[in-house]
């Protein structure tokens, strides 16, 4: 729930059980007032009553009207009470019985003592009463809904800073090279949260380049004293007044310095596509690099008796780093060639909107998540570094480009898709 | 030809000396910027291997310099930056070629195969080794003066091995001359054997002497006595 909403809800229920309580208290004070209000007006019925007693001694003529109503009972014992009470007098006017406060009190009359009761209607008051509290409610609800709509609008302009903050650390990528920017709030908490939260990604940033920073320097600096490893070991080899047992020895130690030297040489690559190092884009033609490619991959196309179908759209041009797009051409097709089968198919379709390179060869048996992972090899071959397809996807991600594999028809599909992610979201 | 080195790491300077002064140069080798300016002040070379990062100065400055007094010297740029502006700056100031480290000795030694030719011929030149004839400018091979047609692969492979004749030559060597850096040459084995057996039956076929050896798990050599 939100916490919007949650104080909206939390606001309501307390003003309706307040409001509830004081409209109980409400009803009984107004009611009480009424009552004495009455009971006062009777007092001075009762006064005019014993006066009219005595003074005049004439009859009191029935009345039709309750309110007129004086009934007066002979008393044989004394009784000293005079009371106020609620009681119930049927009207043959309206043929049903009616509400009533009544005033009972002793009269004596020629040494005689009288009940004598009079009547004051209730019912008006009642649906008076009634209809004070009606309004009341309404006035109330009148003014409280207003209330809480305004408050609620003016606290979603003050948490619209902090939704901002939510959603801008939930894309918060440590790799971007945006500033991470907060809207200013004039809210001291929100404040305080943008400013913590504007120093801690400052910090995990700096951290992280320093990190980067020192695996790149690493890299580097290991590059020089792979060159004279490799350089030693190609003398050696070169020397030939070895006995074959030391020839393999060395054979061995040359071939892991090499691989160590490319890997070197790749994760550096890898880095520089991540740090976005090739900034400059130009508009490249894919159809002319994947022939060029496939030209110079011809020797090897043939010996696997390897079928080409193309089909290519020869004026799609696509903005990007010509060298970046030379290697992402390169690891498609080479990948599509070493995963082919003997007397296989290799498809190349391009379009303005994407690129499918497709193989021919048996299903995978692993996750296909699992093949963009660095150091992902499918085979034991240890002449792979299971980079290539890494490469792939840093190039693609840096130039906003969707990549994604597929197995359909026993063929093996790696589309790129050069409509950016964000755009088709939208 | 008369090759000056100047690489601040003395363990590979040596190297590359011992391993271009076996093919027939003069080498001789610095260690840093105010020697090489030095050394260039006074004598003529025919070829600089220079290093980007020297401990006292950058190594296109030096090329700047180098390329103010001659235009026809061959220069090759070692580096360990493989960074492309670096890439493009050195290539664009005049250096003939951009290795990075590491990187084969018989890879620069192809390299400067190339300059030599360049310098001594302008480039117009043929290569002969017994019956075989190469004409680098038209990218043609003939044995026996007959022409056999070659994939650009294979006449690469050719060049090479004949730039680095009696030498063993690596896979991992061959495979990077071929195609560079940044590939993920998991089965460049296969694609150099395919290309090797190719070039051989070519060459066996016009009647050429079987020059290329294989050395098992190690390579080749093209042996030529």
């Amino acid at each position: 729930m939100r916490l919007l909403n949650k104080i909206t809800l939390n606001l309501l229920a307390i003003t309706l059980f307040i409001f509830l309580i004081g409209m109980v208290a409400f009803y009984y004070m107004l009611r009480q007032q009424v009552d004495q209000n009455i009971n006062q007006e009777l007092k001075k019925r009762e006064m005019s009553i014993s006066k009219e007693f005595d003074t005049a001694h004439s009859s009191v003529n029935q009345s039709v009207n309750l309110s007129d109503t004086v009934i007066i009972t002979p008393l044989n014992q004394p009784r000293l009470i005079e009371s106020f009470s609620d009681t119930l007098l049927f009207n043959p006017e309206t043929n049903s019985y009616a509400l009533f406060r009544q005033l009972g009190f002793i009269k004596t009359i020629h040494n005689r003592d009288y009940y004598i009761q009079i009547f004051k209607p209730l019912e008006e008051t009642d649906r008076l009463i009634i209809r004070i509290v009606i309004i009341m409610n309404l006035l109330v609800i009148l003014i409280i809904l207003p209330l809480i709509i305004a408050n609620r609008h003016s606290s979603r302009q003050d948490w619209k800073v902090f939704y901002d903050t939510l959603s801008k650390i939930n894309n918060y990528d440590v790799n971007s090279h945006e500033a991470f920017l907060l809207q200013n709030s004039d809210i001291k908490e929100f404040e305080d949260l943008n400013r913590v939260l504007v120093a801690m990604t400052e910090r995990i940033k700096n951290d992280y380049l320093n990190l980067k920073e020192y695996i790149e320097n690493a890299s580097h600096e290991i590059q020089t004293p792979l060159a004279i490893i490799n350089s030693k070991m190609e003398l050696l080899l070169q020397s030939g007044d070895m006995k074959e047992k030391q020839y393999k020895t060395v054979a061995d130690a040359y071939e892991a310095s090499n691989r160590l030297s490319r890997l070197n040489k790749t994760l550096i690559l890898l880095a520089k596509i991540e740090n976005r190092q090739f900034p400059e884009s130009k508009p490249v033609n894919p159809a002319i690099m994947i022939n060029h490619q496939l030209e110079s991959l011809e020797d090897l196309i043939h010996a696997k008796k390897i079928t080409v179908i193309k089909q290519m759209e020869a004026e799609v041009t696509i903005s990007m780093n010509p060298y970046l797009a030379e290697i992402l051409l390169v690891n498609l097709i080479k990948n599509a060639l070493r995963h082919n089968i003997s007397g296989g198919e290799l498809n190349i379709e391009l379009t303005n909107q994407h690129l499918k390179i497709a193989n021919s060869g048996p299903a995978l048996k692993i996750d296909p998540e699992t093949m963009f992972k660095r150091f992902h090899t499918s085979s034991s071959s240890s002449e792979s570094l299971g980079l290539g397809l890494s490469i792939v996807q840093k190039i693609c991600t840096v130039y906003g480009f969707n990549v994604n594999y597929s197995y359909q028809n026993n063929l093996h599909v790696m589309q790129v898709d050069f409509i950016k992610a964000e755009l088709k979201k939208k | 030809m008369k090759i000056l080195i100047v690489e601040d790491e003395k363990p590979l300077s040596d190297s590359m000396v011992e391993y271009l002064a076996e093919e027939g140069h003069l080498c001789e080798a610095v260690y840093n910027y105010f020697d090489a300016i030095g050394k260039i002040g006074m004598y003529q070379y025919d070829c600089i291997v220079v290093d980007i990062n020297l401990p006292d100065g950058n190594g296109l400055d030096l090329i700047r310099v180098i390329k103010k007094q001659s235009i026809t010297l061959g220069i090759i740029i070692i580096s360990a930056l493989n960074s492309l502006e670096n890439r493009i700056e050195g290539l664009e100031i005049g250096a003939d070629h951009y290795l990075t480290k590491p990187f084969h000795l018989a890879e620069l030694n192809a390299h400067l195969k190339s300059i030599n030719r360049r310098i001594s011929y302008g480039g117009s030149n043929q290569i002969t080794v017994n019956e075989i004839r190469l004409i680098p400018d038209e990218h043609k091979a003939f044995v026996l003066d007959q022409e056999i047609i070659l994939t650009k692969k294979e006449y690469e492979l050719l060049l090479f091995f004949i730039s680095n004749k009696n030498k063993v030559i690596t896979k991992a060597g061959l495979a990077e001359y071929l195609w560079g850096d940044y590939m993920d040459l998991a089965d460049s084995h296969d694609f150099i054997y395919t290309h090797i057996k190719n070039l051989r039956r070519k060459l066996l076929k016009k009647g050429c002497e079987d020059y290329i050896k294989t050395i098992y798990g190690l390579g080749y050599k093209f042996e030529i006595s």
